[in-house]
């Protein structure tokens, strides 16, 4: 097994999934022996811009014509592309900006300086270049990083779970958030990986992880609704992390099943 | 000839900015610290959203501060619904506080800031010939992680925190698991001061001439205090919290996406050394010797020196949070239950310290607590317009012709301030 060469990047966002990397403390020593990282400008200064490598990992959406020229420049150097992180597998929280004219945000935060800005509405990776893998989480989990990260170093794919938060919630035997407390908790329609980490913790899932595979959203609405949530209040919480509840595929592909609104 | 250094993407920072210093026969020219991360407009994006859907949504402003952000957010609609908070709920909010700004220093200062002043491109690299400094740094960050984990639910994006208190309160064995580790950090604190004490110095930039912080003791420091004090040139200025706009007066220029705040036109420092400054009358033994022993003297105008002084917090964070943890253990204290929360139309404001300085929010409500407005002012936004006065004042003052030495420490002039560049873009109104 050769060391792969690896680049980390962020294109907008909040750098968690970076910081998750850094937040290995006990593993990144290690880490830095198992991969030749030639290129992580938030952690080093003798980065090689522009060498061809085995690995980028991109966290962060696109949201100017900087960030898609920046992704497009690290594709065509890259052997596999691994989205990290909500933002760069679906858009993430930037993309509530779908709910709103675009241009009128721009000049309502920052007036007529505004137009003058590169700025473009929130898109997630597979919107704009192939991905080969896909990690969510907001940020995502340390453990799913690592395992992840061991599963390419021997060539397999990276396992990740697709199943909903639900079934990691019945598995801890938590009691349920959605029908005891009757809370809009997004478990049934959100990616498993966390240990249903919020619910455990006696709190509705927000849908950090974006959706799990197969899901019907339709049906959760209804389920929120029958229980007395407002129609409007259901939508944007399904619409805080991904602009819709729409599965994807390890390719990046959506199957859409979902009306968008 | 005319001169221009240009740095496109300034590393080992949070985020994306470039700095660019046009260097003219006998002046220098424009000076941008050019903030280039995408404008997510976050703040913007609550508009419309219950007032339960806020922290979540803020704290993705920045995931190195996202406590500051969710604590904040939640402290501010806490003010405008007049929902009590429980003494032991904010001895704990202070905890968490701690924990993130342990973490947000350890990671600044020994993955960050130290490679400068011992000539490494990365902490890793570093690590081959000082790996007992990078191993305690390292075991210092991941402290500020398990108090994170611990209180806020996660080390990023806390979800433990919500209106009136937290989800869920640690148990007697979490808490003593926590001491111990304390109390390591504190050994671990000690142990890299002679480190720290023994960075070459570099050129002072004494070109500091105003500072901002919350002013309160030691035991409401970072959380609670609600006083704003600033002091140019020796005289003081005092602001009630809620009154921060008369501070921040923000504007917008166009090379950055941050916004630049000034106070009577001229720029101020906030983070670690601000506080440290203002609060110099306050500090604990502990604090003071800590200063004593890695050379840092107050009051100082250089900004090379908050990296010292973010090293004197890291370790009274510690020692603080050891005490808080001790005294729980002491006495265990009776939780709060769920708060009824009453939305009402009206408008909150909260200030607390992120690990950066001052973070200041202002959230306007209708009478079923959906957001109308929300106003934000990060650290960094206030800091861009000192960064660009300093890098000035260094550029100003060069004696040689070289730019690879200029260049060298414009950047650790800006690390210095530890930038958080996702913060800096923000919204206002």
């Amino acid at each position: 097994m050769t060391t792969p060469t690896v680049g980390i990047f962020g294109l907008t966002g909040c750098a968690g999934d970076q910081l998750v990397i850094l937040n290995c403390e006990e593993e990144l020593l290690d880490l830095v022996g198992l991969l030749d990282i030639r290129d992580f400008a938030m952690a080093g200064s003798d980065n090689d811009q522009s060498c061809p490598l085995d690995l980028a990992l991109v966290e962060g959406a696109v949201l100017s014509s900087q960030d898609e020229a920046t992704l497009r420049a690290i594709r065509r150097r890259t052997e596999t592309l691994v989205a990290i992180g909500t933002c760069a597998v679906w858009g993430g929280v930037p993309t509530i900006d779908r709910q709103f004219d675009r241009a009128a945000l721009v000049a309502d935060v920052y007036g007529r300086t505004g137009v003058h800005f590169d700025t473009a509405p929130a898109r997630a990776l597979h919107d704009v270049v192939d991905v080969e893998y896909n990690i969510p989480g907001c940020p995502i989990e340390k453990h799913e990083l690592l395992s992840a990260l061991a599963s390419l170093l021997h060539g397999d794919p990276p396992l990740l779970p697709q199943c909903p938060v639900c079934a990691e919630c019945t598995m801890r035997e938590c009691a349920c958030v959605l029908t005891v407390e009757g809370r809009t908790c997004l478990g049934p329609v959100t990616a498993a990986g966390c240990n249903a980490r919020c619910p455990a913790l006696g709190l509705p899932c927000i849908g950090c992880r974006g959706p799990a595979s197969d899901v019907n959203v339709e049906s959760a609405r209804r389920l929120f609704q029958a229980r007395g949530t407002d129609a409007q209040l259901i939508a944007q919480r399904l619409a805080t992390f991904a602009p819709t509840g729409g599965a994807l595929s390890p390719k990046g592909e959506h199957h859409a099943h979902d009306d968008p609104h | 000839m005319p001169t221009t250094i240009r740095i496109d993407h300034v590393t080992r920072i949070e985020g994306h900015a470039g700095l660019t210093v046009e260097l003219l026969d006998h002046r220098v020219g424009t000076v941008q610290f050019d903030v280039s991360e995408g404008a997510r407009l976050l703040e913007r994006l609550v508009k419309g959203r219950r007032y339960d859907d806020v922290a979540p949504i803020v704290s993705r402003i920045c995931a190195i501060c996202s406590v500051a952000h969710a604590l904040t957010a939640l402290k501010a609609t806490e003010h405008a619904f007049d929902v009590h908070i429980a003494p032991s709920t904010e001895t704990l909010r202070d905890l968490l506080v701690r924990g993130q700004n342990i973490e947000s220093h350890a990671l600044h200062l020994f993955l960050l800031a130290l490679p400068d002043y011992l000539g490494y491109p990365s902490a890793p690299a570093m690590a081959h010939e000082h790996r007992d400094v990078v191993t305690r740094g390292l075991r210092l960050k991941r402290l500020g992680n398990v108090i994170q984990e611990m209180i806020g639910g996660r080390a990023i994006h806390p979800v433990n925190v919500v209106l009136g208190g937290f989800a869920t309160y640690p148990t007697t064995d979490q808490l003593v698991d926590l001491r111990d580790e304390l109390r390591r950090g504190l050994d671990d604190c000690q142990a890299v001061m002679p480190v720290i004490a023994s960075l070459p110095d570099v050129e002072p930039c004494p070109g500091i001439t105003t500072f901002a912080a919350l002013q309160g003791s030691d035991e409401e420091g970072y959380y609670s205090a609600d006083t704003i004090v600033l002091e140019r040139d020796g005289t003081r200025t005092r602001f009630p919290a809620v009154a921060y706009h008369a501070l921040t007066n923000e504007t917008t220029v166009r090379h950055s996406h941050a916004k630049h705040s000034s106070f009577d036109g001229g720029p101020f420092m906030v983070g670690a050394l601000a506080r440290l400054s203002l609060n110099a009358d306050q500090l604990s033994r502990l604090a003071v010797d800590a200063m004593h022993r890695i050379g840092l003297t107050l009051p100082t105008r250089n900004c090379i020196d908050n990296n010292k002084a973010q090293f004197v917090e890291l370790m009274c964070d510690t020692e603080h949070a050891l005490h808080t943890v001790e005294r729980l253990l002491e006495v265990e204290p009776e939780w709060p239950g769920s708060p009824t929360i009453v939305p009402r139309e009206s408008t909150g404001t909260a200030v607390t310290e992120a690990p950066r300085g001052l973070l200041c929010y202002s959230l306007s409500f209708d009478d079923a607590g959906m957001v109308t407005g929300a106003d934000v002012v990060t650290p960094t936004a206030i800091n861009a317009a000192c960064i660009e006065e300093q890098v000035r004042w260094v550029a100003g003052h060069r004696r040689s012709r070289d730019t690879t030495e200029l260049t060298r420490r414009c950047e650790m002039i800006l690390r210095a301030f530890d930038p958080c560049i996702s913060c800096s873009v923000h919204v206002v109104q």
